[in-house]
This record gives structure tokens, sequence and C-alpha cells, in this order.
């Protein structure tokens, strides 16, 4: 004797299967990262974790590596940007300051250029 | 139910979907470039927010393709802009305060304006000292065919009142954190000028998300910053706005400083127009070339002025030739300009391109230093190497 569907179940069965396909498809975007978070590394260096945690979260690395600043510059960034609310810890700003100055350097070689690619080939 | 079938064929058509859309968010295989919709050969200053230089190989045409305009933000871009649901509001010193839909835009006359439209930052890579901000070299600047209504339309049926001095921008820029928003004003006399737009078009196409889709200002002859994009508000005020971008954002000293030295904001001016300024497009600098004829080419513009001459040199600056000007011109746009040059002999050799407008400027051998690197326009130079 066939067991008798409960009912509402094909609603159930067909929730699953969309849920399962929404899951799915979610799941192949979730894995690419997006643009920014391939970036390139900051150097390491003490404080890198706080300042990946402070300053990408609006930033892309790129725009902190492509600067060559006093150590007075960077002091007056970091403040500026903790008014604009980045979140430094009082006790890590000087730390911040050190880690900036001391891997972006007015001396240091200029940052190479990466070009954008349109995605299209052309015709 | 949903069949077996149907639900595998779901599944392999989100995969396929995915696929299409996989390449638009990933990097290039090579992992030399950086895929964004739209911006071919941009050099990615930064990926977020987004900033675009045009590399000045590409100044080789009066227009510039859309797909090779620089894009500057402050912010992230809108995330989420339904132009069914987008309008634009116009009130403060006025008689009768509007909203406006995209639909109501485009009944009014359109004006094209072809402008140059140059970031007030644009060359800030080469200011010594280096100061702070997105390291701009030559290409924070193109050119396009912007078109919409004229302002002058709306605040007309807005109808101004006695007391207005300046009219404020917003647009719908997401700012991060407590970053102040990005608001602009600009004076009445220029609001009114009828080439000051609600640019919609660019290029002769809607304006691209990047360039301020639906509706963004254009202040032609201005720094890009006047030219909100992604315009929401105009609101008219009985005095020039000071939030940040406008103070302390956005000024130039009223003295010359030493390069090093702060500004005084209490001593400093908001900045309008662009300076004189020229680029050689090619030979790019560094470059090596087996050719004895070199085609030395490149743009020049000056903001609201002409420009009258372009000089180039091929001694490092001991002497100097004219350059022809292109044929293309037009109020605020750019000229075109080359000079074909022999190298006498082999060897290393300093190119320099020099503007001269109608209000009797010329580039200067040193720019004007600031601590934000603004209107940066001295004498352009490339070092190229003559081989045998």
């Amino acid at each position: 004797m066939c067991k008798r569907k409960a009912p509402g179940s094909h609603i159930n069965s067909r929730l699953l299967s969309e849920t399962l396909l929404v899951v799915f498809a979610l799941s192949f975007f979730l894995f690419l990262p997006p643009l920014w978070a391939q970036s390139p590394d900051l150097p390491p260096g003490p404080v890198r974790a706080k300042v990946v945690t402070a300053c990408l979260e609006c930033h892309e690395s790129r725009i902190i590596l492509q600067q060559r600043l006093s150590k007075a510059t960077w002091a007056k960034e970091v403040d500026k940007m903790i008014k604009w609310g980045a979140v430094v810890d009082a006790a890590d700003r000087d730390a911040f300051i050190d880690y900036l100055s001391t891997n972006f350097p007015p001396d240091k070689p200029p940052e190479p250029a990466v070009r954008s690619s349109s995605g299209q080939k052309s015709k | 139910m949903i069949s077996r079938r149907d639900f595998l064929w779901r599944v392999s058509s989100a995969f396929a979907a995915a696929g299409a859309i996989h390449p638009w968010l990933t990097w290039a295989a090579d992992d030399s470039t950086i895929v964004i919709p739209g911006e071919e050969g941009m050099i990615v200053r930064s990926a977020r927010f987004l900033d675009l230089e045009s590399p000045p190989e590409f100044f080789n045409s009066w227009i510039t393709p859309v797909p090779h305009f620089f894009v500057r933000n402050h912010m992230h871009e809108p995330s989420a802009l339904d132009p069914g649901q987008w309008r634009l509001t116009v009130g403060g010193e006025v008689d009768k305060p509007l909203t406006l839909s995209v639909a109501d835009l485009a009944k009014l006359t359109p004006h094209t304006v072809t402008n140059t439209l140059e970031c007030a930052g644009s060359g800030r890579g080469f200011y010594q000292p280096h100061v702070p901000g997105v390291q701009w070299q030559r290409g924070g600047v193109g050119t396009a065919r912007f078109s919409g209504p004229s302002l002058h339309t709306l605040l007309q049926r807005a109808g101004l009142k006695s007391t207005s001095k300046h009219v404020l921008f917003q647009g719908l820029d997401e700012v991060p954190g407590k970053v102040p928003p990005f608001i602009r004003s600009i004076p009445i006399e220029k609001a009114m000028d009828s080439d000051t737009l609600i640019a919609m078009r660019m290029n002769g196409e809607p304006l691209t998300k990047h360039h301020g889709f639906p509706a963004r200002v254009l202040v032609p002859g201005w720094v890009g910053a006047a030219s909100v994009k992604w315009l929401s508000e105009i609101q008219v005020l009985d005095k020039e706005f000071d939030g940040n971008f406008m103070k302390p954002g956005y000024r130039m000293p009223n003295h010359p400083l030493k390069p090093g030295d702060p500004l005084n904001v209490d001593d400093s001016h908001g900045i309008t127009s662009l300076n004189v300024k020229s680029v050689i497009a090619t030979p790019i600098d560094g470059s090596t070339t087996k050719s004895r004829s070199i085609h030395i080419q490149g743009v020049a513009w000056a903001g609201e002025a002409d420009i009258v001459k372009v000089e180039v040199s091929t001694d490092s600056g001991a002497t100097w030739q004219p350059a022809q000007l292109g044929r293309d011109q037009a109020k605020y746009s750019w000229r075109l300009w080359s000079h074909v040059w022999k190298a006498p002999k082999p060897g290393d050799y300093t190119l320099m391109s020099r503007a001269t407008d109608n209000q009797g400027r010329t580039q200067p051998a040193t720019a004007e230093w600031n601590p934000s690197g603004y209107l940066y326009n001295a004498i352009d130079q490339v070092k190229i190497n003559v081989q045998a």
C-alpha cells in the first residue's frame, strides 16, 4: 500500500528545492571575492591586522600603497580618518602612524600601476 | 511541485548566469588587469572607492570615449538607484520648490556642451614633497559632450528670490562612517550661465553609473568636483555653502606656500576654473624608439579660457618650437596638438610641452605647491631614448 503524502508536502518539497537552488547559486557568488578583496596585501608589521580592519573597512589597500608621506603627514591622515569614523583604539594611534610612515615613506619608489579591462573581447 | 527536471534546469540556468557574470567580477587570468565593466585600459588608482585614470596615450582624440574617461569617486557609488523612483528636488531661496523625475527633465530642451573635465587633484602625484590623496598623474582629465537641460531653466521655473547667492548640489553618494557628505555649491552667476547643465547624456548616450546616472551637474571649465554626480538635490542659498568639501576642501592659498607648509583656511579661496595646462600623450615617458622621426602629440586646455599656443622643447627647455594645434575646438574644451621632430642623433632626450591661453597665462616650470595637491599644471615633460 502506497503511503499517502502528507498534506502540503509538495509545498515543503518545492520550498526545499528552491531554497537549495538559491543557496547553490549564492554559494557560487559567495566564493568569488569582490574586487577589493583581491587587492595587494599590506606589508607585515605589528599592527598590520588592525590597520587592515580599520582602513580596509572603507578603502582598498591600493590607496594606502600609493602614498609616500612624511611621518607628520601620516599623523594628520590617521587623525582625519579617526575623525571620519575609522575605528582605531587610542592606544594604537602612534603604532598606526609608525607602521604607515615606516612602510610608505616619501623616498620609497612608486607603486606599479594596474590597468582595468572591460571584460569584453575587442571586436 | 517543481519537477526534478525543472529543478536541474533552474540550477544549470543559475550556473550559466553566474558563469556569464563571473568574468565581470574577477581579475583577469594573467593578474595584470582588473575587470571593471565598461572601463577599458584605465589605470586603477583605487578599486574602492573607484578612481580610474586615463593613461596619456588615450589622449589622441578630441572626444574621449566613455570607457576611457577618468572616474573619480570620493565615496561609494549608489548601490541601488531606480531611475523610475529617482527625483531631483529644487528648493531653498526659491518661490516654488520643484520635484522632477527623469521624464520631467527629458521634456526640457537639452543643451550640449563639449567640456574638458579635470579632477582638481589631477597631477597630484607629481608634487614634491608628496601630498596625501589619490596619486593622479596626467590622466585625471577627459573631454566629452555633455547634454541636458540648462540649470537656469530649472532655477527660473522655481523662481529665484532676491536673496539667492549660491546654488548647492548634493548627490546620492553613499557616505561611509562619519565622513561628511559630498556637497558643493557654486555662485549664482555660474549657476545661471546657460552652459551649466543638469547633464543626462555623455557623448550621446545616457550617463553610465560611474559618471553619475541618471543626472549630474556639469559646471563647464571648472574643476570636476563642482560637477556633482548622482544629483538628487539642488538648494538655492543666501551664502556660500561651508561644508567640508567647500572648506577646508578644494581651497588654494591666497599667497604661495613654502612646500610643506599647512594651508591657512582663513587666507585661502575656493577653487573654481581650471588652470592653463598641457600634457604629452605620446611618446610615453621612459619609452625607447628606433625611429629618429618622432611624432610628439598631446592635449592642452585652460578651463574657461582658450588655448592660443602650445610650444614643444626637445632639449630640456633650452629652446621651444610651436606645436600645431588641432582643428577641433569649442569653448571649455581642450585642443589636440602635435609636433614632428627629427632627433639629431641617438641618445636620451627630455621632451617638454608648454601651453599659453588667451588670458596670458602660461604653464609654469613648477606648479604652486599646496598641501592637498590641487591644480598641478607645471610644464609637462617626458624622457625618451632614441636608439641607433
